[in-house]
């Protein structure tokens, strides 16, 4: 492509997370006269959300998330438009519908949306009872939902939950996790496994109950006045009292508006290992996609900290000339630590 | 392709007719096509924005026979039709949010009507033409309705011991109430029309041949449906080996069929579903209600190319199914004559095929193997046709080929539905019952005896308002969990009540309402551009004829001195009757235009 034609282009990145900042600092070093825009849901700039169980240490103000200050963008010319809604992706018109009817135009697009917490469809009537965590604004509901030595309920677990875990009980509060096929999602776990990786949960002081064995969740309700304000009643008539109820079940790929885009999906947006899409000039990196794994022979994700920036990174390069495949960037095996406690790479961040 | 210049007024008539008018003007239908598009997407023609105008008026009855004049079954296909209307509904446009809930406005008409509704039919008078129908499922049963209000003598000959074919043996109960089906099937075939159940047609003893319908009767009418499984199509050792009397394999269709006519059936704890459509889903389904811990449905592409509503996908999830994409089994693992696993190979999504699928293709060595101790088989069914007892002519799918009369290449044999098209949908197999029972009734008499006009009535003001665009989709409520697993046949979706109905209704466009401006007293003020909420009035210098004499594409123009007309672009309104409260001189005309059918 011609140097000219390369220095006017537009990319635009979906999601202002780790994949999508470290994707804009990538292409402007790769492109130093490009148009960068990264259109994001958030209030915010882009902040940490590794960091969030930091809230139950004291740290409210929203400013100390923040990676870089503001000048930052204006510094490095990235245009971040915030509370942007994507409502569709036209890409044989190159153009992003934004909710609001605007249309952006681009020449090439990176989709970084990340994932959201999953909720397992059964407890999807119970969401109004449960206090998610996958945002600053959240993260600040929960922190002054809990009472000081408070009882937080983890349904699921998974090592995001299992992590904000980890400091509940620094800070002196009670965690009951009520385990299940996800508690250590992103991990792949044998059975034979398990009952010891729950045995190193129990070390680090998590109350572990397996739902399973209880008949699974039937309902999750308001306590009632003087008790605790939320109960979980299972199947087997045994139930659990405490101040909230937080489901830690994966994530699930923020694709919707991709939908009818015509790049392929499954789970999540699928790409090659080079990062691209099935349509040209889209590319998609971090929680959002599944990449072709040419040794597993598979499509696959990537998740955890090391892997998504990685991943911003490598499709940011390849946006701008090169061609190469991805490799992983982390370990993805849980460890038991010499003093019995859990250990994921996934918690190793920043 | 014509071009008018100045554009005239639909049919030529006068903006303010005075009073409803029929009309078999091409240009007056193609409208209707063009600008209904749920309607033209319904295989049954249902006037989709009539019945929902009557729910807004709480006329649930006449809703319901206005459901009735295309569909016989409305409170049945108000819970499992496959909704092509609602995949072209304009509120689901992009930008206009999501589609109306047409399907479950349906059922609101029959669940909502009064107990000893008055049922009305348009009755001929008997011709002495006797007809017989072999299948008393959805397109025979919609056929055979038909034909007797045209004055003939049907007799249906069904194989199962009650009338419904797959909506009986086919469909759980879950999703559709053998209540609701007895009373639709009873009101479609007391006119007169004989039901012969537990009669078999063929050759064989104990069975009817066909040859004898041919004698007694002047017509017969194949509606067979498609009730024979499609074989999993295996790889290596797989490919000739008979599946059936493996432990642990079931084909879908049979499964179904075989628990509906009161067999006990079982699955393992590890239950695999093979396929993608509706019966795949039934199956998962039911096998959860069976007790299995962990059921899951293997599909070749991916959950977005499902031709099944989201709204089922989601309770199949809360039910615990999970789906699975870009897999297709080329193989089984057994220990003896028992399944232990499948051998799957990992896909990518290919283009697209003639039938508007996604292809799926295999990735070379890239096999895997996933244990369970069922598998269900439903990938889909086939025709069988071996009980005719005579050549047919087919096409290159195996089903039968019909003509424009719809026949078969035997004189006085018709076919209708599945049987023609293939495995198709419950809608599809009515609204083709419905066609070939007209074809029928041309040929015994010699004549067509109905023929397809536009109503049109003038409508004095506009019938929605603005703020009803902003109301959002109504969700369907559902049965508890513990509930519906409790009890394999409690109804999982509950039906919308009048509150929700009513703010659901209110979304519906009224595609049906036709917006004109009268050129000849329309004084260009731009009133009606201002305040339109999108880009819906256009100054146009002409507009195209298209070859079936409908209005075609709109010749806009930004120059005053080529402005022929401003022009209601019908295909951007969204029918909120601002531009018709702005006009200072009042040269906006609303008539509401309905297809119908009259005597000839």
């Amino acid at each position: 492509m011609a140097e000219a034609a390369k220095k006017t282009r537009h990319h635009v990145i979906v999601g202002s997370g780790v994949t999508g900042s470290q994707a804009a600092e990538t292409l402007r070093e790769c492109e130093p006269d490009a148009r960068i825009t990264i259109l994001t849901l958030s209030s915010l700039l882009f902040y940490n959300r590794y960091d969030l169980p930091k809230v139950f240490r004291g740290h409210r103000d929203w400013r100390e998330y923040l990676v870089y200050p503001a000048t930052y963008y204006r510094d490095w010319k990235i245009n971040v438009r915030r509370c942007s809604r994507v409502a569709g992706v036209d890409a044989r018109r190159r153009v992003i519908a934004l909710d609001h009817k605007e249309e952006v135009h681009f020449d090439t697009l990176l989709v970084a949306s990340g994932g959201r917490g999953y909720i397992p469809e059964d407890l999807t009537d119970f969401r109004p009872l449960m206090h998610g965590f996958s945002s600053y604004t959240e993260a600040m509901v929960v922190a002054n939902e809990v009472p000081k030595k408070g009882h937080v309920i983890m349904l699921g677990g998974d090592m995001i939950g299992l992590d904000l875990a980890r400091t509940l009980l620094d800070t002196r509060h009670r965690v009951t996790l009520v385990a299940g096929p996800y508690t250590f999602w992103p991990h792949e776990v044998d059975d034979d496994e398990r009952p010891a990786l729950i045995a190193a949960l129990e070390k680090m002081g998590i109350e572990v109950l397996e739902g399973a064995d209880a008949g699974g969740i039937v309902s999750i309700e308001q306590g009632a006045p003087g008790l605790s304000a939320r109960r979980v009643l299972f199947r087997d008539g045994t139930e659990l009292y405490g101040d909230v109820v937080m489901p830690f079940f994966g994530l699930s790929p923020s694709v919707e508006f991709m939908l009818g885009s015509g790049v392929d999906i499954e789970r999540g947006l699928l790409v090659d290992p080079a990062l691209r899409t099935t349509t040209e000039g889209i590319y998609a990196a971090g929680d959002v996609c599944q990449i072709w794994s040419d040794a597993e022979r598979r499509y696959r994700f990537y998740y955890g900290w090391k892997n998504v920036r990685a991943m911003g990174d490598l499709a940011a390069r390849n946006i701008t000339g090169d061609d190469k495949p991805w490799a992983p960037a982390q370990d993805e095996k849980l460890h038991i630590s010499g003093d019995g406690k859990l250990q994921s790479p996934f918690w190793e961040y920043a | 392709m014509g071009e008018i210049k100045p554009p005239p007024q639909a049919s030529g008539a006068p903006v303010s007719q005075p009073s409803e008018y029929l009309s078999d003007d091409p240009r007056d239908i193609g409208w209707v096509k063009q600008n209904v598009p749920c309607q033209t997407a319904c295989p049954a023609g249902t006037n989709v924005p009539v019945y929902i105008r009557e729910i807004i008026e709480r006329q649930f009855g006449r809703s319901y026979e206005t459901n009735r004049e295309a569909n016989v079954l409305p409170g049945v296909l108000g819970r499992i039709c496959s909704r092509p209307c609602e995949a072209q509904c304009r509120h689901g446009w992009p930008g206009n949010g999501e589609p109306v809930a047409i399907c479950h406005l349906k059922r609101v008409a029959a669940d909502l009507k009064d107990a000893g509704h008055r049922i009305t039919e348009r009755l001929y008078s008997p011709t002495g033409k006797r007809v017989a129908i072999v299948g008393a499922g959805p397109a025979g049963v919609a056929a055979a309705h038909d034909l007797s209000l045209l004055g003939h003598d049907v007799v249906i000959f069904e194989r199962e011991e009650r009338a419904g074919g797959m909506l009986r043996y086919g469909i759980p109960e879950f999703r559709l109430p053998r209540g609701t089906l007895d009373i639709e099937l009873h009101n479609a075939l007391r006119l007169g029309v004989q039901v012969r159940t537990g009669v078999e047609i063929g050759n064989k003893d104990g069975q009817m041949p066909m040859s004898s319908l041919q004698q007694e009767f002047d017509a017969v009418l194949l509606a067979t449906g498609c009730m024979a499984a499609s074989p999993l199509p295996l790889l290596g050792e797989w490919e000739q080996r008979e599946l059936r009397s493996m432990e642990g394999v079931e084909y879908g269709l049979d499964f179904l069929m075989e628990m509906h006519r009161g067999v006990e059936k079982t699955v393992g704890k590890r239950v695999a579903v093979v396929g993608a459509g509706f019966t795949a889903l039934d199956c998962a389904r039911v096998a959860a209600r069976l007790g299995a811990q962990e059921v899951t449905i293997h599909i070749r592409t991916a959950e977005e190319y499902i031709p099944v509503a989201p709204e089922e996908i989601f309770e199949a999830k809360r039910e615990g199914v999970r789906i699975k994409g870009l897999r297709t089994p080329v193989g089984l693992t057994v220990e003896g004559n028992r399944l232990t696993g499948i051998e799957f190979v990992q896909n990518r999504l290919g283009g697209w095929r003639s039938n508007g699928r996604r292809q799926a293709i295999p990735i070379e060595g890239s096999e895997f193997h996933e244990p369970c101790d069922t598998i269900i088989i439903a990938i889909g069914q086939q025709t069988a046709n071996d009980y005719l007892g005579t050549k047919l002519e087919l096409d290159r799918w195996g089903n039968v080929r019909i003509g424009v009369d719809g026949m078969t290449s035997h004189k006085g044999l018709f076919a209708a539905g599945d049987y023609v098209s293939g495995a198709s949908t419950v809608v599809q197999a009515v609204g083709h019952g419905r066609q070939v029972a007209k074809r029928i009734d041309a040929w015994l008499m010699g004549r067509e005896r109905r023929k397809q006009v536009v109503r049109i009535v003038p409508v004095d003001k506009p019938l929605r308002e603005r703020a009803f665009d902003f109301i959002t989709r109504q969700h369907m409520p559902t049965a508890p969990l513990d509930e519906r697993m409790r009890d394999g046949k409690h109804e999982v979706e509950l039906g919308l009540d009048e509150k929700l109905a009513f703010e659901e209704a209110k979304r519906c466009y009224l595609c049906n309402l036709r917006y004109q401006i009268d050129v000849d007293r329309c004084i260009f003020c731009r009133a009606c551009i201002e305040v339109a909420p999108r880009n819906c009035i256009k100054l146009v210098r002409g507009v195209e004829i298209d070859e079936q004499g409908a209005y075609g594409k709109l010749l806009e123009t930004k120059e005053w001195n080529q402005v022929g007309a401003i022009w209601i672009d019908n295909n951007e309104c969204i029918r909120c009757g601002q531009c018709y409260t702005a006009c200072p001189v009042q040269c906006i005309s609303i008539s509401r235009c309905e297809l119908t059918e009259v005597e000839i």
